[in-house]
């Protein structure tokens, strides 16, 4: 079994340095996984000394606890185990932007913040909306692909990785992809670590398409202001949108209180569809747009500047963890939100919820209490749709009672072949993935 | 055999060298023999094909349109081809939820025909589309001029169906995306036939866009033609589709199918934007600006319908006028950054001289995706090696900077040795581990995509025979 705590973070110091290992009280509870406090804290420094630090707890077997910024620690399983926390904040260099190529690739502790300034001053993007761009690392948004509502335009994290370097749980370092926007030599094994969460190997090095900066992007906010049943005015507009061959980057449906909580003021169930691109084609959708709001009874306002991006910052900020709540993600096809949304009233009675209409995703906030009880009916809503739902965040002593992924999937056997030939040992995050792997 | 008689019937079994020629080729210069070739009509009949064929020891490779240029479906190792052909069902569509569902005989384009009245169509358009069959645009995540703003075939498949080494059945991925657990369906995607048999898949549809502007640019030079790709992507338009053809491929055009380009330019491009009016105008404005700037001679926008297929009729004729210069040739299918576009294609043209070849460049420049096709007489001792030289020369140059042996075409057998200038040991061994997940046996489509000491004895080279009306 495991060696004796001590032996185990003088090897890790051996290999990182010092100030690399830390494990003072503090920083240890800080870093804790549902509850589970490790032993240690490490932040390698480079590729090198991720593979040197998984060799080392392998040698011990000590279960590693990968981790960019926190901002998905909630996501997944209790581990069964979590001796070391690996961080990778000494990671987060710029390694290249060839803009010429619309391509970059970063450090995967880079946070997404970081990026996007660099991004912007040349003019450029990654249509990635996570919460909490601040402390979010690219390779934690990789790692837990974590979408958000621009996903409908641009595509998500899948789509946008086209490359990937990474150590696994023997210390191999290797690579998929490349740099290049279209490539099939050989089986596309970005595929399989973006969403893996942490299980198979952990991130070092990402890189992704980038988009050109719009020239222009606001919001079209459209109120129902309470007078219609839940959300049927939005959905008629988005209806409407969807049988036009306009191209908004995304669409939010707010709940009432949701609403509040992003600060998208006004009663009752609040549309937001926001529109990027050369000012003359923006022009165009505001004045479809605001026609097709008018049409469906509701009241538009136009939002840009700064409470356009407060708007979309808060969208994304509504599926983090909050103390002492839980957060389901339903994920429907894109015609079935309104049904989906409709069934969510008859779960709770006054659900707070963020729909991210074009992608089908629907992100509810619940109280902790009523986790379990909730969960299980989204579950059957979600499978009347043929979607699926997933605890996103719960206290662990809720999570303890249930598969926080719902019912295995279908293929669990060739997954758990793979999770057996990947991490044979089971160092990474063992047990918080889909069916406990 | 009797088996596979009592299966799937006796006509669909084929053993005789007569009926079995036609499956030993696919759009590659490579050649294999089938043993036995086999047309399941189902899913159950897919599925007991592989128990039998497996419990008898048979290596499984699965066939599409065999419109495949890198031999993946050429039955390298002997076996059993498996055909999916019969299985063409365009199941259903779901334009609300804007996904189609059906069976991966259906050739590619046929569901953007099923669709288009409804105002929808399906993304990847791998030139071959008008034989190439879905099942086989997912084996090699095939992508197609327009996949610069739509993607590729990856982007485009939420879940498939799938017959595994011991028919199993089992979905991977689903009707939506996200599906909890490791994403199976897009490690699929692009897997050669190497893990499993698809009998059925669920891809995305998009909605036809308001409107479409294609414009073509003349240069004196394929340094001003490779910079305006450059500078276009830098500008921040999104092309639906920009192609890029030499002057090689010009003066094939202009003999074969003429299409009005002149003779004397060095290269021509043909950019294509898609979008609500308001962008598509803004945008071509923009294109021609650039085109200009990077020194085009002459700028020419389709002002109809008509002359946009007349601007297409030469890109699209490309392909099967190259036969008015040689009698065979040699398509490659590297990529680059589109910043080492330039470069790379001096590069080849080195290239060209060096080894005595004459090439002709026909391409998805705003990919960075190229398509050198090395023009040769295989009558000629010694032509074949030198342009297969050749061939991997201009792929060790997409990979020196940073490149990929591959954009859409697949590596297959073709391209299996050539693997390692790309990846690590550790790197193909990581693959390794995926492939051995699905198929601890290697049942399926052996000797391809992995780099293989062996030399398959039985792999003969011999110029494709395309059918008409296919574009590349």
């Amino acid at each position: 079994m495991s060696v004796a705590s001590d032996q185990l973070i003088d090897r890790l110091t051996s290999e990182l340095g010092t100030d690399s290992v830390i494990t003072d009280r503090a920083t240890l509870e800080a870093h804790a996984v549902d509850g589970l406090v490790p032993r240690a804290v490490c932040s390698p420094g480079d590729a090198a000394q991720v593979a040197a630090a998984i060799r080392v707890c392998g040698e011990a077997g000590a279960a590693i606890a990968p981790r960019g910024g926190g901002t998905a620690v909630a996501l997944g399983n209790v581990p069964h185990r979590v001796d070391v926390v690996l961080r990778t904040d000494r990671l987060a260099a710029l390694v290249e932007h060839d803009d010429a190529n619309l391509t970059a690739t970063m450090e995967a502790g880079m946070t997404l913040a970081h990026l996007q300034t660099h991004l912007a001053q040349r003019g450029q993007l990654l249509p990635l909306d996570p919460p909490r761009p601040d402390r979010a690392t690219i390779g934690g948004i990789v790692a837990a692909s974590t979408n958000g509502a621009r996903r409908m335009f641009y595509g998500g994290v899948r789509d946008l990785v086209i490359g990937m370097k990474m150590v696994l749980p023997g210390g191999e370092q290797v690579k998929a992809g490349g740099k290049v926007v279209k490539n099939v030599a050989g089986y596309d094994m970005c595929k399989l670590f973006v969403g893996s969460l942490g299980t198979l190997g952990i991130i070092t090095e990402v890189t992704c398409k980038m988009t050109p900066l719009p020239e222009r992007a606001l919001t079209i906010i459209a109120r129902d202001g309470g007078s219609t049943a839940e959300g049927s005015g939005a959905f008629r507009l988005i209806d409407a949108l969807f049988a036009s061959t306009l191209q908004p980057s995304a669409i939010a449906v707010l709940s009432p209180r949701a609403g509040e909580l992003v600060r998208a003021g006004g009663p009752g169930v609040a549309t937001a569809v926001a529109v990027e691109g050369f000012t003359e084609a923006v022009d165009r959708h505001v004045r479809d747009i605001t026609g097709m709001a008018a049409a469906a009874g509701l009241s538009a306002e136009v939002l840009e500047g700064p409470a356009h991006e407060r708007l979309w910052a808060a969208v994304a900020d509504f599926p983090r963890s909050r103390e002492g709540e839980a957060l389901v993600r339903l994920t429907v096809p894109p015609g079935a939100v309104a049904t989906a949304v409709d069934a969510l009233s008859r779960v709770d009675d006054s659900p707070v919820y963020v729909a991210h209409a074009g992608a089908g995703t629907i992100w509810i906030g619940v109280e902790a209490a009523r986790a379990a009880t909730v969960f299980a009916a989204l579950t059957s809503v979600a499978g009347a749709q043929h979607g699926h739902a997933v605890l996103a965040s719960a206290p662990p002593e809720v999570k303890r009672g249930l598969d926080v992924w719902g019912s295995p999937p279908p293929a669990l056997s060739i997954m758990r072949e793979i999770k057996q030939r990947f991490d044979p040992q089971q160092l990474l995050n063992p047990g918080r993935f889909v069916a406990f792997l | 055999m009797q088996e596979l008689r009592r299966i799937v019937g006796d006509a669909h079994v084929l053993v005789e060298d007569a009926d079995v020629i036609v499956y030993e080729q696919d759009g590659s210069i490579l050649q294999a023999m089938p043993e036995i070739v086999v047309l399941p009509a189902d899913v159950t009949q897919v599925s007991e094909v592989i128990r039998a064929a497996r419990r008898a020891g048979f290596p499984i490779v699965p066939r599409g349109s065999g419109t495949g240029l890198a031999g993946g479906a050429v039955p390298a190792g002997g076996g059993v081809v498996v055909s999916l052909a019969r299985l063409n069902r365009l199941l259903g569509v779901d334009y609300r939820n804007r996904t189609a569902e059906l069976e991966p005989g259906v050739i590619n384009l046929e569901v953007t025909k099923g669709v288009a009245k409804a105002g929808f169509f399906y993304a990847p358009d791998p030139s071959s589309q008008a034989a190439c069959s879905i099942g086989g645009n997912l084996a090699n995540n095939s992508g197609g001029p327009h996949t610069l703003a739509y993607g590729v075939t990856t982007n485009h498949a939420l879940g498939v169906e799938v017959v595994l080494h011991d028919g199993s059945i089992v979905w991977l991925g689903g009707t939506v995306p996200d599906v909890p657990g490791y994403d199976l369906c897009g490690v699929f995607v692009g897997s050669e036939g190497t893990l499993g048999i698809v009998t059925r898949a669920i891809v995305r549809l998009m909605r036809a866009r308001e409107d479409v502007r294609t414009l073509l640019a003349i240069f004196d030079s394929m340094d001003s033609a490779t910079q305006a790709v450059v500078d276009i992507t830098a500008a921040g338009i999104v092309p639906a589709a920009l192609e890029m053809m030499d002057k090689t491929t010009i003066e094939a055009v202009e003999r074969g199918a003429p299409a009005g380009y002149p003779r004397d330019a060095e290269a021509v491009l043909l950019l294509e934007v898609e979008g609500v009016r308001e962008y598509t105008e803004r945008a071509l404005r923009m294109a021609h600006e650039v085109c200009t700037r990077a020194g085009a001679r002459q700028v020419r926008a389709a002002r109809d319908e008509q002359e946009r297929q007349a601007l297409w009729k030469g890109r699209k004729g490309a392909f099967g006028a190259l036969g008015t210069l040689a009698p065979n040739y040699y398509v490659m299918d590297g990529v680059v950054p589109r910043s080492k576009l330039p470069q790379t294609m001096r590069a080849v043209a080195e290239i060209a001289e060096q080894y005595q070849v004459r090439i002709a460049n026909v391409f998805h420049a705003g990919d960075g995706n190229l398509h050198p096709n090395i023009l040769f007489d295989i009558r000629v001792p010694g032509a074949l090696d030198r342009v297969i030289e050749a061939g991997a020369a201009i792929l060790r140059a997409c990979v020196a900077v940073g490149g990929s042996l591959t954009g859409e075409h697949g590596i297959g057998l073709e391209k299996r040795d050539y693997m390692e200038w790309l990846f690590s040991k550790d790197d193909l061994e990581a693959m390794t581990r995926v492939r051995l997940a699905f198929d601890p046996q290697r049942a399926f489509n052996p000797g391809k995509i992995f780099p293989t000491p062996v030399s398959c004895g039985e792999v003969r080279r011999a110029p494709a025979r395309i059918p008409e009306g296919l574009w590349i």
